[in-house]
């Protein structure tokens, strides 16, 4: 009843105290931990190169992962993410080829978002229907019906214009790429709007209790029929760095990325529960996630080993998390 | 009925339950009026969201052996049966699960691993029996494993079913990395996916038995009545003296159980322990469930739905080969048809309350 | 390329220690491969053609799994060049989705070799003639059919629409068998999907339809072992029935031809070899020598016990017998290939 409140007090005191203060530092400790492992273990692994590189990889799901932690803070879950990716790539790509326009392009796929978003929050939110199935829905429809325009076959980007290379190959002052820059900025606006607009304490106590989120006046609906719209646009946005990436509309992209940003949200601590959690907690379970990943990979391990330590490391790392909570609370 | 908590819960619908969340408090009285009602309408010939499946199931058959008379030959309902006997004991166990509001999404990749240990364990021993009882060995571990990590360490189950998930793909290669092959060729094994008793397939035989006694067991037993009681808020069974961890831990591993069943009889069929076996079983088990109206927040559902809803699923599938369709479409129609079945039953709902 | 010149120690090394490099190449120090689907039979066994080539000649060879993903292959591959390999060997998860890879790696100067699919942009490529493979052995199934089957063909194609090589297998097969059988026909042209138990339900529905057909095709052993296996679970029985793999990845198939009376035809296309190859084209571009843009690796169809000549089995590995495997000719250029396709 009173964690809804709660939260929208916590959302007061400094970035620097709130990270000491709750699970953030776990999971720092957790991300540092990693880095060291394989900075002593791994050859080449603690190098600009290869922690930016890293860093570019991570932008999709640090992207993609910030809609899907909003709309688990509001109570509800979006699976359909990963099909996403494979549908907006299409008129992204279909648009520039035609037109040579990014900025046609990239409109075209926000549109494509919009209309997803829209879908996935109406039928949640307004006719009421499990937003799980609702989400399990349109990614079956949505992944089948790429599979039937497309043939099953990538669609390549003829027009390789030149700024949306950049999407893939550029990097800020030659080192950072542009996609984990565009990651960072999103982040960083989202993460002010939960902790100090009134949408952001919305979102909050709608997840947290719904009842008295509607006693205090706020639009249960409407908020989470947005949160479905911000998760669509932000996977969009992860759906074009991703074009970018792999240089086609790849009508298998995004297979079990959503799998990857569940695990990686629920391993930063934002509960499927609802009304709980931080942006911040989601990143850091996100690089934790790439840069394991990525060490394993500079480990020379083979791929049965890296889903066998990742499986064990998702278990472990929540267990230890709700470990920590049921002591937080019991105490 | 408290006809406002009615109209609520479709807001209240997206959540998951997990065990540990103060918000999610309910008094006692909540959960008899909660849970209770509900099983009576299970109880009932036909639940709303029954009869709601039934109708789209006739209506499939009659359209699809209209468009292709051979959707009704003896031949293709053998093979509609047979394939619907697989998601069907794992959906068995799947439902309870459910009822419990937890679940598993590591069924898919323990499906392979079973299969693969089955034919191991048949290769060395030469006896259908101790291939058998690895296989359900093991995958009741592996039901175990989860229910312990959702129950004990408090994991929220779709996460810690992802990362078993993980762990039993990686861990078949790490057994074998081809697949395991047929050398001890006993006649029983082939059976048990080919085999007949009288006219019907054996896999639809231990099918309709596995569902019988899940469908029993949830119906007429007091456990069957407390899982639903767990589902239906976790809490109130806890302080009322029962232990709710314990018919949480039982489901999970009821449904490692099913699952080495259904490996078993699709490592048959393929005559072979297949690692690549099983990719996004878990889902088709999943929709398969809900879209008989089991709720995924517990406490709701049937048997009778889960078979519907497989039925559904499967007579879609085939409805497509047969009419000679893309076969892309197997994904796009199950997806319509999930989400229409949710809406229609909650149209349906609301007019009963209403 | 003053870092290659520095390698000559490293490589006059190999040189002494391998007999295989005669002539005074430069060897490269270090290979990167990045796979499409590590876990699978055919790539296992690529890899192990690769790392018995490359110890061959004093290489490092490490593998990198994309497990069908496009964007992690893109990310390993990254890793691989900040690692500083000195050759990349690639196998597409996806043609298109490898351009930016490709582009990468030109402006990092890290020669990159193609296993398998064809990719805009590419320097070469080492792959078998999909079309050829498939259309040799349609050669002796019609050879077969009209042996043994009384002249008919009807066809069981469980196919795999997704990719273009697996089409062109396909295609082949027919044309293949269509020289000999002329009036044979694809009854049932199915989406397997590759793997077993999709195509053993895919065919299950298929042959519930119409249970018409003498020959069961498969674009690989999965595919037409769970065709068979669709057979057999309808209750029928094998007389009169030609079940023909493609890519004798693994064990299954070894397996099927001494166990299933059906399974005659295996159109094999020795993965041990590509990867053997791969890794000679890669010395070869780390050289700069001139090399053709599609390295053909060679294909076979094996009847009966003619696998008995490429591999030696012990019940549990399969051995390639380099011999005879090196001694196949493969054709110059393939008849048909995914550009044809496109038209």
């Amino acid at each position: 009843m009173s964690l809804a409140a709660s939260h929208s007090t916590k959302a007061g005191p400094s970035m620097l105290a709130r990270l000491l203060a709750r699970q953030e530092l776990a999971l720092l400790l957790c991300l540092i931990l990693v880095i060291a492992f394989f900075s002593l273990t791994a050859e080449n692994f603690f190098s600009v190169r290869n922690i930016t590189n890293v860093l570019g990889q991570a932008s999709l799901a640090l992207t993609a992962g910030i809609g899907c932690a909003i709309v688990f803070m509001s109570g509800e879950v979006d699976i359909s993410i990963g099909s996403l990716l494979a549908t907006i790539a299409l008129p992204l790509i279909i648009i520039m080829n035609e037109t040579n326009s990014l900025l046609l392009g990239i409109s075209g796929a926000l549109l494509f978002g919009l209309i997803i978003g829209v879908v996935n929050g109406y039928l949640t939110a307004y006719a009421g229907i499990n937003s799980l199935i609702v989400t399990l829905g349109t990614m079956f429809i949505m992944r089948g019906g790429v599979y039937l325009y497309t043939g099953q076959r990538a669609i390549p980007d003829d027009a390789a214009l030149d700024s949306f290379i950049a999407l893939s190959d550029g990097r800020l002052f030659n080192v950072i790429p542009y996609s984990a820059v565009i990651a960072i900025v999103l982040l960083a606006v989202f993460a002010y709007m939960m902790q100090h607009r009134p949408f952001g304490r919305q979102i909050y106590a709608v997840g947290g209790n719904p009842e008295v989120a509607r006693l205090a006046g706020y639009d249960v609906r409407r908020v989470k029929f947005i949160c479905f719209i911000i998760s669509a646009l932000l996977a969009t946005v992860a759906g074009i760095i991703l074009a970018a990436r792999v240089g086609s509309a790849q009508h298998t992209a995004g297979l079990n990325f959503e799998f990857q940003v569940v695990a990686a949200t629920v391993l930063g601590g934002v509960s499927l529960a609802g009304g709980v959690g931080s942006l911040t907690g989601m990143a850091l379970g996100v690089l934790i996630l790439q840069f394991l990943s990525n060490g394993l990979r500079g480990l020379g391990l083979p791929t049965e080993w890296q889903l066998v330590i990742t499986g064990m490391i998702i278990i472990a790392a929540v267990a230890f998390d709700e470990a920590k909570r049921r002591r937080a609370i019991g105490g | 009925m408290q006809t406002g908590k009615q109209v609520n819960r479709p807001v209240l619908a997206g959540k998951f339950q997990t065990a540990t969340l103060p918000e999610n408090e309910m008094d006692m009285s909540e959960l008899t009026q909660s849970s209770a009602p509900r099983r009576f309408i299970g109880g009932q010939l036909l639940g709303s969201s029954q009869l709601v499946l039934g109708v789209i199931l006739a209506v499939l058959c009659i359209a699809i052996s209209i468009a292709a008379p051979q959707f009704y030959s003896e031949a293709n309902i053998i093979a509609i049966l047979r394939q619907c006997a697989l998601v069907l004991i794992v959906a068995s166990g799947m439902t309870m699960l459910i009822i419990t509001a937890e679940v598993d999404l590591s069924v898919g990749a323990s499906l392979a691993f079973v299969g693969c240990i089955g034919m191991a364990v048949l290769n060395s021993t030469h006896s259908l029996t101790l291939g058998l009882l690895a296989a359900l060995a093991f995958s009741g571990a592996v039901g175990l494993f989860n229910g312990l990590v959702v129950t004990r360490l408090k994991v929220n189950s779709l996460i810690a079913t992802i990362g078993t998930m993980m762990m039993l793909q990686g861990g078949v290669y790490l057994f074998t990395r081809e697949a395991v092959q047929n050398h001890h060729r006993l006649a029983s094994f082939t059976d048990l996916g080919a085999g007949y008793i009288g006219a019907i397939p054996l896999p639809v035989v231990i099918a309709a038995l596995i569902f019988a006694l899940a469908a029993a067991t949830l119906r007429f037993t007091t456990l069957g009545r407390y899982l639903y009681a767990v589902g239906a808020n976790e809490r109130a069974v806890r302080l009322s003296g029962v232990r709710s961890q314990r018919l949480k831990l039982f489901a999970f591993v009821v449904t490692g159980l099913c699952v080495g069943i259904a490996g078993m009889i699709l490592s048959s069929l393929m005559n072979a322990g297949q690692p690549t076996a099983g990719r996004g079983f878990e889902l088709t088990v999943i929709a398969a469930v809900i879209l008989g109206g089991t709720s995924l927040l517990g406490g709701r559902g049937s048997l009778l739905g889960t078979l519907l809803g497989v039925l559904v699923l499967k007579v879609i599938d085939n409805g497509i080969i047969i009419l000679g369709w893309n076969q892309d479409l197997q994904m796009v129609v199950p997806g319509i048809v999930i989400i229409l079945a949710t809406y229609l039953d909650i149209v349906r709902n609301r007019a009963n309350v209403g | 390329m003053n870092w290659s010149k520095s390698m000559l120690f490293v490589s006059a090394a190999a040189l002494a220690l391998s007999a295989a490099a005669a002539h005074a190449e430069n060897m490269p120090k270090r290979i990167g491969y990045v796979t499409n689907y590590a876990t699978h039979e055919w790539y296992q066994n690529v890899i192990k053609g690769m790392q018995a080539r490359a110890k061959e000649l004093g290489i490092e060879l490490e593998v990198q799994d994309a497990n069908l993903d496009i964007a992690k292959e893109v990310s390993a591959a990254e890793d691989f060049m900040a690692k500083g390999v000195d050759v990349l060997i690639v196998t597409p998860v996806n043609e298109e989705g490898v351009v930016p890879l490709l582009r990468q790696a030109k402006s990092n100067n890290v020669p990159v070799v193609l296993e398998g699919n064809p990719v805009k942009g590419m320097t070469t490529m080492v792959a078998i003639c999909d079309y050829d493979t498939g259309y040799t052995a349609g050669v002796e199934a019609g050879k077969y059919a009209k042996e043994k089957l009384e002249g008919k063909a009807k066809v069981m194609n469980v196919g795999l629409p997704l990719l273009s090589a697996t089409v062109l297998r396909s295609q082949g097969f027919m044309d293949g068998l269509k020289t000999i059988v002329p009036d044979a026909v694809m009854v049932h042209d199915l989406d397997g999907g590759g793997n077993p138990d999709r195509a053993l339900e895919v065919s299950s529905a298929a042959l519930a339809k119409n249970a018409d057909i003498n020959i069961i095709y498969g674009i690989n052993d999965s595919s037409s072992l769970g065709g068979l296996q669709a057979w057999k679970a309808a209750g029928k029985s094998q007389d009169g029935l030609l079940t023909v793999g493609t890519g004798g990845e693994g064990l299954a198939f070894i397996n099927a031809m001494q166990n299933e009376p059906s399974y005659r035809i295996e159109a094999a296309m020795f993965p041990e070899k590509e990867g053997y190859t791969a890794i000679d084209a890669a010395v070869k571009l780390f050289n700069g020598e001139e090399v053709p843009e599609h390295i053909v690796s060679p294909t076979a169809p094996m009847n009966g016990d003619d696998w008995k000549k490429f591999y030696d089995y012990d019940g549990t590995t399969r051995t390639i017998k380099w011999d005879a495997v090196n001694a196949l000719q493969p054709p110059e250029k393939c008849m048909k290939t995914s550009a044809d396709l496109k038209k």
